[in-house]
This record gives structure tokens, C-alpha cells and sequence, in this order.
């Protein structure tokens, strides 16, 4: 067993960044993993809690492998399946590799559209034959990604997902008559699961992230100073909140047209492979 | 491999248990293969029992020692036991049935090391005498955590089907999917019985011939009590709540004539229909629960008290001294939650009074932290939509 898992606060350079990948690139090829592990699961109409799972043993992951090495499409895949076992709502093999071939195609189709100037036609699904390569070969990428998300976590895989305590702390605060309130935190904590905090921090800081975002955006004033912060209640700490909340803003930077088509071409870590040939660093 | 594979000592579904020895330090081990299907990656069964046994560690749990990973097969590497309950009473037991004292010392440590599990937020869901195994010092271990899982508050839906059919607790007979550690305290009941006569308590063919072997013994329950369980699975809304017969209770001590008065006693307590009456092991809270959330569950109150209350079981003193240092820091942990809760209580009122005096809507605008606040002022997807069941929750 390799790593205890859970908790990686310790952990200053990632895996990928020892590989020399930039920490924004890490970061937007995180989020970028959890959106495709999100869409495979509204399409596959998996339970929601095995999609948020899944994204944070995905993020996890992330914490003792690197990106050169595993690439963001295959631990996406395996860490759903994986995930959907943990829930008790398995999933068919057969029904996931399809989505994620749609999901693959489909971005390679933005990619083309962006890269060439002749104006593609609209993306059309070519489903694959179940007795060709890329069936057997997504496969076996597959049972490869959910065993070394085991191994590499060390099976520790148990995941604290954050909704029921924000409802708590939402009836502590007296918060929960605001129709808009628990929406919107939901909301907040949702959007999290793309940014590594539920692999660095304890879910009551994240839900105070949460919070914190919601009344400051619906402007409702909450006891604030010494010695009453409400964020005590819940024994918190301003510093970590602060940083989750730096975490979630960074999510919502806004991105030039570069870097929204860099991630399309780094699903594989083929393509993560070519980038680095490709921006060596000069020292 | 750094051990010798030895004989075979079990099968089960999904796997083959081996006696083994280290190469490194002799030691006996048991070896249980897994092997990896292709068509289905790394079994569920092996992944619960290794993500949550690795955390387990209790005199009364089988202690997970390591896994080998190979790409065709998982090995888990467990502490050696001699025998699995099963197999000690047909080879010890008069007819099956073992002799007052081996059953409170097995009894005093079932209670023990499901009560830690749950403390440690895990269900175990397939208690029954093949899964607990006894080593050579007369010591009962849990094993076999493969159809175990963690909890947290119980409005999961868990899978419907857990533990073998005769261990079965009548709530999850009905369909539920809600329960929770009162499932375990069941199984604990049966083979409670079942060391006393020899013989499984509850024989059903099916999930209906079971309740009612149930129910011949332990009575019909109240037709409230039937549909309340049912309006929890979630399934049955639109079926009309089953009809039962309506069968008397029957006194333990007519079932089991041998058993003292005060084996009796637990038994009624550990074997109530209604999960909500059953013994409810302690559940700890974290420290990161609200504070409402931090209030005391009784502790297998009655439980191991009145088996501790029996004279000593043969050759448990080491084991008895370790349970009175448990309790202890069980107890100073608990004071320790309750300073706390009560800090916290305090707090609340500060924050509530201080709350009232708010002025409405004039917050200061979100910092900019990074990058414009404009961009960050709605989520940007709220799939996980917010369910309505806590809409009207206060
Ligand atoms: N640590 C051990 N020491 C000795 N014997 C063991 C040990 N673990 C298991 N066994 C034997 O092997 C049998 C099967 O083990 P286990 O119950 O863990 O396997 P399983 O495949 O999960 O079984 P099931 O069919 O109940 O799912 C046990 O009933 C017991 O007889
Ligand atoms: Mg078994």
C-alpha cells in the first residue's frame, strides 16, 4: 500500500508538476477530467452521488500520479466505474466505454473545428464495432485506470461527500427559510469538485467556502467579528476557508480562446507527452 | 511472493482461502485469492473489504495484514484463526450447541467488535457464523468484510441485497433500503441463538418464508409497525402493505430451554422486529458535526453490561483489562465532545443574538480574490440539483 490517501495537504509539488507540467495547465486538465467525468454521467443518468465521488477520487489521484504518466480521459473513466461500485449502482462496461468514446469524439471534433479553417460539418457519432480495437482498447485502458486509482490510493478510497453537512449548517445558521441560499451553496459545492479541495481539505472548511460565497453574493450579513464568526460554529478555520475560496474563484478566471482549446488537445497523455516536447523548459 | 501457499482452508464465492507462511518470519498466515475478471475489473466485494478492514484494527476484527496486487489476481493477506465458528461448533459443541460459558466469551466479543465497527462508521451487513472466525486462544474475530460499507447519516439508499438470508433482519425482509447498524445487531441475535441450540434460528426457504419463521417466533408486529418499515424502503408506495398472519409471540425460554434467564433477556432486546427497539451500538460523532448533531447514543448499554455482569468467561483477563482502558477513553473522549458541544451551544446563542441585530442586505461586495467578481457570481452548473425533501426542513 502505497499512500495512507485521504488528506494531501502536505504535498507542495504535484507528480505532474515534478514532470514540468505548468500548474495552471494542471489545474485546467483537472477540471477539464471532472467535466467529462460529469457528462459521462449525465448521459450514463448515473446517481449523482457516484458522479461526485468520482470526481474526487479523481482528484485525488492526482496527488500521487502524474499526468505524463495517466491521462485525464482513462482515470476519468476508471475512477466512475470505480466510483459507481462504491455507491452500490455499477455500472456496465459496455455502456461506459460508449459514452466516452462519444465524449472522445466529440472533442476531437472541437478540436479539428478549431484547428482548421474550412468550417466542419455539425458532429456526427460514428458509434464503434464492438469487435474492433477501440472497444477492447478502451477496455483495457479502463481496468487498467480503476486498478491503478486502487493501488496508487493505497484502496483508500473512502469519499465524505459535503451535502448533508451543508443542510446542517444551513439550519444552524437559520439560513435555510432563503429560498436561494441552499440552491446556490449547492451550487458552489458542486463547482468545487473540479478543484482539488475535497483531496486537501476537511468538508466542513469547504462548506464554509460554500457559504461564505453565498451570503457574500446575496449579500446577507452574518456575524463576522470576534469573538462570534459564524464560521467558528462549525470549527473552521478563516485561513483554509479563505484558501478554498481561492481555489473555487480560480475555477471561474476567465480563459482566452488558447486556453480553452489546450486542454481539448490533452485527454491522452500522448498529447500531454507532445505538449512537453513541445514547451521544453529553458534553463 | 513472500509466502509459502499451504493448504486450502476455505471457499467462498468469490474467492479461495489458503493457509500460508511468511518466507521472511514463519508467521501462519491466511491467503485469500481473489482473481480479476476482465469483464468486470477489480470485484466490489474486494475493494469494500480492503479499503475499509485496512482501518480496522480491534482485538475482535481479523487483522488485514497486506495486498498483492498482481495483474491477474488480488491476494489479502489476513491474520491466521483456526477455524470459523461454523466449523468450532460442529466440532466442539454437543450437537452444535455450545456451553454457556464459550457462548458469553464469543458473545461478549461478537458484541465487541461489531460495536467497534460501527463506532468506526461500518456497517459489516454479512454477520453469520462462516464470517467470524476463532483462533486457537479461544479469540472471535470478525472476517470477511465483503459485503461491508461505510455510513454516514442514514438517508443513503443502501443495496437491498445484504447478508444471507437466515441473518436477515425483518426490515430489510420488508425492503428496507434506510437501515443501518440495527441490521447487524439482528445477525448478532440469531447467532446468539444459534450457540446456544445448535441450530439456525430463523430457517426460510425465501425472503417471505423468512419473515414468517420469524414471525412464528417472535409474533406479528403491529400493522402500524409493518407499514411504517415499508413506507421507508421507497419501492412498495404504490403496493398495498402486505398481509400477514397474525401469530402470538412465543417466549424465548419455550425456544431455547437451556438458556439462562439473563441470555434471555439479551436475546429479546438484540431480536426486536422493529429496528428502532433493537440495541443501538453507540455512534461517535465526528467533530465536524453540527452541534445538534453531537448528542450521546447509548453504548450496547444493556448489552455487555449484563454479560460482564456474569462471571468471567475463561482466560479473558488481558482482554477485559483492555476493555476497561477502552471505556475509559471512550469516557474522557466523550467528556472532552460534551466541554466542546457545550462551547459550542454557547457560541450559538452569541451568534443567533447576534444575528437578529443584523442589518439586512448590506454585505460588502465578494472580494476579488482573483480574476473579475462578475465572472464568479453564479455557480456555473448546479446538476447535483438540491433535493426537495430538505426544502421544508428546519
Ligand atoms: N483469516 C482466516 N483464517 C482461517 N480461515 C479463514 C480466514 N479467512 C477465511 N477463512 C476461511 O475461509 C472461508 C471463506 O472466507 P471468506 O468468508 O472471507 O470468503 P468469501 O469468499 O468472502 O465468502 P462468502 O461466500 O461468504 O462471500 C471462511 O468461512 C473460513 O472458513
Ligand atoms: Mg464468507
Amino acid at each position: 500500500m502505497r499512500h495512507p490517501g485521504g488528506v494531501f495537504e502536505q504535498i507542495e509539488k504535484t507528480p505532474s508538476r515534478e514532470d514540468d507540467i505548468p500548474a495552471d495547465l494542471e489545474e485546467d486538465l483537472r477540471a477539464f477530467g471532472c467535466k467529462l467525468i460529469h457528462q459521462a454521467g449525465v448521459l450514463l443518468k448515473q446517481k449523482q452521488v457516484a458522479v461526485a465521488t468520482a470526481q474526487i477520487l479523481f482528484q485525488r489521484f492526482w496527488y500521487v500520479s502524474s499526468m505524463k504518466q495517466f491521462g485525464i480521459g482513462d482515470v476519468g473513466m476508471g475512477a466512475l466505474y470505480l466510483a459507481s461500485k462504491l455507491e452500490e449502482c455499477s455500472l456496465r462496461m459496455r455502456d461506459l466505454i460508449n459514452v466516452y468514446d462519444l465524449l472522445l469524439q466529440r472533442n476531437k471534433h472541437m478540436l479539428d473545428m478549431q484547428n482548421s479553417t474550412v468550417h466542419s460539418p455539425e458532429f456526427r457519432y460514428a458509434p464503434m464495432s464492438y469487435f474492433g480495437n477501440t472497444f477492447y482498447d478502451l477496455k483495457d485502458a479502463l481496468v487498467v485506470a480503476e486498478m491503478q486509482i486502487l493501488k496508487r490510493l493505497g484502496f483508500s478510497v473512502n469519499v465524505v461527500l459535503p451535502y448533508n453537512t451543508l443542510v446542517n449548517y444551513l439550519r444552524v445558521l437559520g439560513l435555510t427559510g432563503h429560498p436561494d441560499v441552499c440552491t446556490r451553496a449547492w451550487g458552489y459545492l458542486n463547482d468545487a469538485l473540479q478543484t482539488p479541495v475535497y483531496a486537501l481539505y476537511a468538508v466542513p472548511t469547504i462548506v464554509c467556502a460554500a457559504i461564505l460565497f453565498t451570503t457574500r453574493f446575496l449579500g446577507i450579513c452574518l456575524p463576522s467579528t470576534p469573538p462570534n464568526c459564524w464560521w467558528e460554529l462549525f470549527d473552521a478555520d478563516w485561513e483554509d476557508v479563505w484558501s478554498v475560496c481561492g481555489y473555487i474563484m480560480r475555477l471561474y478566471r476567465p480563459r482566452s480562446a488558447e486556453e480553452k482549446s489546450r486542454v481539448l488537445g490533452l485527454v491522452s497523455k500522448k498529447g500531454v507527452r507532445q505538449w512537453l516536447e513541445e514547451h521544453e523548459p529553458v534553463d | 511472493m513472500n509466502y509459502v501457499q499451504l493448504e486450502k482452508l476455505g471457499e467462498g464465492t468469490y474467492a479461495t482461502v489458503y493457509k500460508g507462511r511468511s518466507r521472511a518470519t514463519n508467521e501462519i498466515v491466511a491467503l485469500k485469492e481473489i482473481h480479476l475478471d476482465a469483464e468486470e475489473g477489480t470485484p466490489s466485494t474486494a475493494i469494500r473489504e480492503i479499503s475499509l478492514m485496512k482501518e480496522l484494527k480491534h482485538v475482535n476484527i481479523v487483522r488485514l495484514y497486506d495486498v498483492i496486487h498482481t495483474e491477474t489476481k488480488l491476494v489479502l493477506i489476513f491474520e491466521y484463526c483456526e477455524r470459523d465458528l461454523k466449523k468450532y461448533m460442529d466440532a466442539h459443541g454437543d450437537r452444535g450447541a455450545l456451553d454457556p460459558m464459550t457462548v458469553r466469551s464469543f458473545m461478549y466479543q461478537l458484541l465487541r467488535g461489531t460495536a467497534f465497527c460501527h463506532e468506526n462508521r461500518v456497517l459489516h451487513r454479512d454477520l453469520k457464523p462462516q464470517n467470524l472466525l476463532i483462533n486457537r486462544k479461544g479469540e472471535l474475530k470478525l472476517g470477511d468484510f465483503g459485503l461491508a460499507r461505510a455510513f454516514g447519516v442514514p438517508v443513503n439508499t443502501f443495496s437491498n441485497e445484504v447478508v444471507t438470508l437466515w441473518y436477515r433482519a425483518p426490515d430489510v425482509l420488508l425492503g428496507s433500503r434506510t437501515y443501518s447498524t440495527s441490521i447487524d445487531v439482528w445477525s448478532c441475535g440469531c447467532i446468539f441463538a444459534e450457540m446456544i441450540s445448535g441450530v439456525p434460528l430463523f430457517r426460510g426457504r425465501d425472503n417471505q418464508d423468512q419473515l414468517l419463521h420469524i414471525m412464528r417466533i417472535i409474533g406479528t408486529p403491529d400493522e402500524r409497525v409493518i407499514r411504517r418499515i415499508m413506507s421507508e424502503s421507497g419501492e412498495s408506495q404504490q403496493q398495498p402493505p402486505k398481509q400477514f398472519p397474525r401469530y402470538p409471540k412465543i417466549p424465548f425460554q419455550q425456544v431455547l430451554p437451556k438458556a439462562h434467564p439473563q441470555a434471555i433477556d439479551l436475546l429479546e432486546r438484540l431480536l426486536q422486529f422493529d429496528p428502532a427497539k433493537r440495541i443501538t451500538p453507540r455512534r461517535r460523532c465526528s467533530t465536524h458535526t453540527s452541534p445538534q448533531a453531537r448528542r450521546q447514543y447509548p453504548f450496547l448499554p444493556l448489552a455487555l453490561s449484563r454479560l460482564l455482569s456474569l462471571p468471567t468467561p475463561h482466560g479473558h483477563h488481558a482482554a477485559q483489562q483492555q476493555q476497561q482502558q477502552q471505556q475509559q477513553q471512550q469516557q474522557a473522549a466523550q467528556q472532552q465532545a460534551q466541554q466542546h458541544a457545550a462551547q459550542q451551544a454557547q457560541a450559538h446563542a452569541a451568534y443567533l443574538a447576534q444575528a437578529q441585530g443584523m442589518p439586512q442586505y448590506q454585505a460588502p461586495p465578494i472580494p476579488q480574490a482573483q480574476g473579475a467578481p462578475q465572472a464568479m457570481v453564479m455557480p456555473q452548473h448546479q446538476y447535483m440539483t438540491y433535493p426537495q425533501q430538505y426544502a421544508g426542513q428546519r
